[in-house]
């Protein structure tokens, strides 16, 4: 510790600790008590009564049901179809010389330029003329452009990584352009790619505002159908329980995703 | 084959390559966002024709809802953003420039929001910090009842947005500290600069870059942002976000809420272009 304390006791990390637990630890932590409460009433610093009630009762609904398939019909589609458009583009991005190579990957980071919510208005304006509003096809659209930079950005930089070495040793024995791709490159780069199809189908499923906007009423994903549940009030146990049933699973697989990933790769990504 | 040939052939074959992707970002990104830009000006006339008007704009800028909900946003903006400075900046130095558990610990929890999808994040904070919720027990139990809750009130969505803001704004800063090298700053103390000097002198040249996406960022993030401030925010006044939904879902008004829009834009392309420009800036080998 050079710069901030030669103190014996470490106040400033202390308090910071502190404030992280107030600020992010606490909120987590009261979904779960939610969701394993069967009663729980003001002032009580703890459920008053535990259970598995309303998980019963959640997982009997058929409007979850439903959600719960269309969120990962919408997902698959979405991400299957951004793995097919963006793989081959992150490849020739990583490994190929064309005219206008920077300006193009500067028009998908300029996509981030954009206020995202009015992009999404101005795509239902769109939509509205073309009958896409209310319609699955919609949702995949909108939900398709928000995984685009993730799943070129990422496969590129695993692509940019795969040692040129290797690949040009496999081309001196005699390995054709195909075999080279097939049994050099893409055994190498996989898991940056694969932590990239995982992180774009756990934010797909969780994407809110584009269904919100161009798929309500008729589109009803898994997030629209919390959000219902968290407004009416009415049973609070509902959102708790969806959101440590469907959350938690989730959760393990975008931890295994970044432990491939590392967090710098995201800084960089995006201009830090 | 001779050279040139090939390159040449390589050059559309990488050009085929990122053809698709290319193509619908902008016919589903660019083309829908200049179409609103345009359609909010270019109106169609009654006997046929198209005619110049800036109607909506004015009605934008004569109504007094419409300019209070914007008001609320830039206010919204500016306090996240600052807040967000502030809280993450120390944590960033501290992480830098220290080792051991408790850095790991702290790492771990201020990126855990990343995990955290936005509807959960608003789901946990009205059961925390709303009324009557978990907070409110628990300082209740230690003694202090003057608790007021700010969900609902213009804070919600501050709170909010800072929790979704938070990962992203520590990863780049922390990215941008550790361009600063531990022997820079050991020199600077043998000289004898305090740590205020080095703060100063050494550190904040360096992460200006850094300051400065990490403000557009999160300028065009809260800017852009409709669930946040739905769910955490009073509705009136209200925020761009929800007044644009609002007006486009149930008002039913899509040339208002596409005039709403590209005022959006065109305050949020003073961030934009920041954004854009600094990329550029950087060094060649991060963009080839």
């Amino acid at each position: 510790m050079i710069f901030l304390s030669t103190r014996r006791f470490d106040f400033f990390g202390y308090g910071i600790l502190l404030f992280l637990i107030f600020f992010i630890v606490l909120p987590v932590l009261t979904v779960f008590l939610w969701a394993f409460a069967e009663q729980w009433f003001y002032p009580a610093v703890l459920p008053t009564k535990w259970g598995f009630r309303f998980w019963s009762l959640v997982l009997a609904r058929p409007d979850v049901w439903s959600a719960l398939i269309t969120s990962v019909e919408l997902s698959l589609t979405v991400t299957a179809l951004s793995a097919v458009i963006c793989l081959p583009a992150a490849y020739a991005f990583a490994r190929m010389e064309f005219p206008g190579k920077s300006m193009f990957m500067m028009s998908f980071l300029m996509a981030n330029a954009f206020p995202r919510f009015a992009l999404i208005i101005s795509i239902a304006v769109l939509f509205l003329s073309l009958d896409l509003v209310g319609t699955f096809t919609g949702v995949v659209i909108i939900q398709l452009l928000n995984t685009l930079l993730l799943m070129i950005w990422l496969p590129t930089a695993a692509f940019r990584a795969v040692s040129r070495e290797m690949e040009e040793a496999a081309r001196d024995v005699g390995a054709s352009a195909w075999q080279v791709f097939r049994y050099v490159t893409l055994p190498q780069a996989f898991p940056t790619i694969a932590a990239a199809l995982l992180m774009t189908f756990v934010w797909t499923f969780y994407e809110t505002e584009g269904a919100w906007l161009v798929g309500a009423p008729r589109i009803r994903t898994m997030p629209l159908l919390m959000m219902q549940m968290i407004n009416n009030q009415l049973v609070v146990q509902y959102g708790a329980v969806l959101s440590v049933m469907l959350w938690v699973p989730s959760l393990a697989a975008i931890l295994m995703a970044r432990r491939i990933i590392g967090g710098d790769a995201f800084a960089k990504g995006l201009g830090g | 084959m001779s050279a040139t040939a090939m390159s040449l052939r390589n050059g559309w074959r990488g050009l085929a390559f990122i053809a698709i992707p290319v193509t619908a970002i902008a016919i589903f990104l660019f083309y829908p966002a200049a179409l609103s830009i345009i359609g909010t000006l270019v109106r169609p006339k009654d006997g046929g024709g198209y005619t110049f008007s800036l109607q909506s704009y004015v009605f934008f800028f004569t109504d007094s809802y419409s300019l209070t909900n914007l008001g609320r946003t830039l206010w919204t903006t500016v306090v996240t953003l600052i807040l967000l400075v502030a809280v993450n900046l120390p944590i960033a130095l501290y992480m830098r420039f220290t080792k051991g558990t408790l850095a790991t610990v702290i790492q771990a929890l201020a990126l855990f929001p990343m995990f955290v999808p936005g509807i959960i994040i608003c789901y946990a904070l009205i059961r925390y910090m709303g009324p009557n919720g978990w907070l409110q027990s628990l300082l209740n139990l230690v003694g202090f009842h003057h608790y007021a809750s700010p969900h609902l009130t213009p804070w919600g969505p501050v709170i909010g947005l800072i929790w979704d803001g938070m990962p992203l704004t520590l990863l780049i800063l922390i990215s941008g500290l550790s361009n600063i090298s531990d022997a820079s700053i050991e020199a600077a103390r043998d000289v004898g600069a305090g740590r205020l000097r080095i703060l100063v002198s050494i550190i904040t040249p360096e992460i200006t870059h850094s300051l400065l996406i990490v403000s557009a960022l999160n300028f065009l993030g809260i800017f852009g942002q409709a669930l946040m401030p739905f769910m955490l925010g009073p509705t009136n006044p209200e925020m761009m976000g929800p007044f644009m939904l609002r007006t486009f879902a149930s008002v039913r008004d899509p040339l208002q809420a596409s005039t709403q829009a590209t005022i959006t834009f065109l305050i949020c392309s003073l961030a934009g272009v920041a954004y854009v420009r600094s990329l550029a800036r950087r060094p060649q080998e991060d963009r080839k």
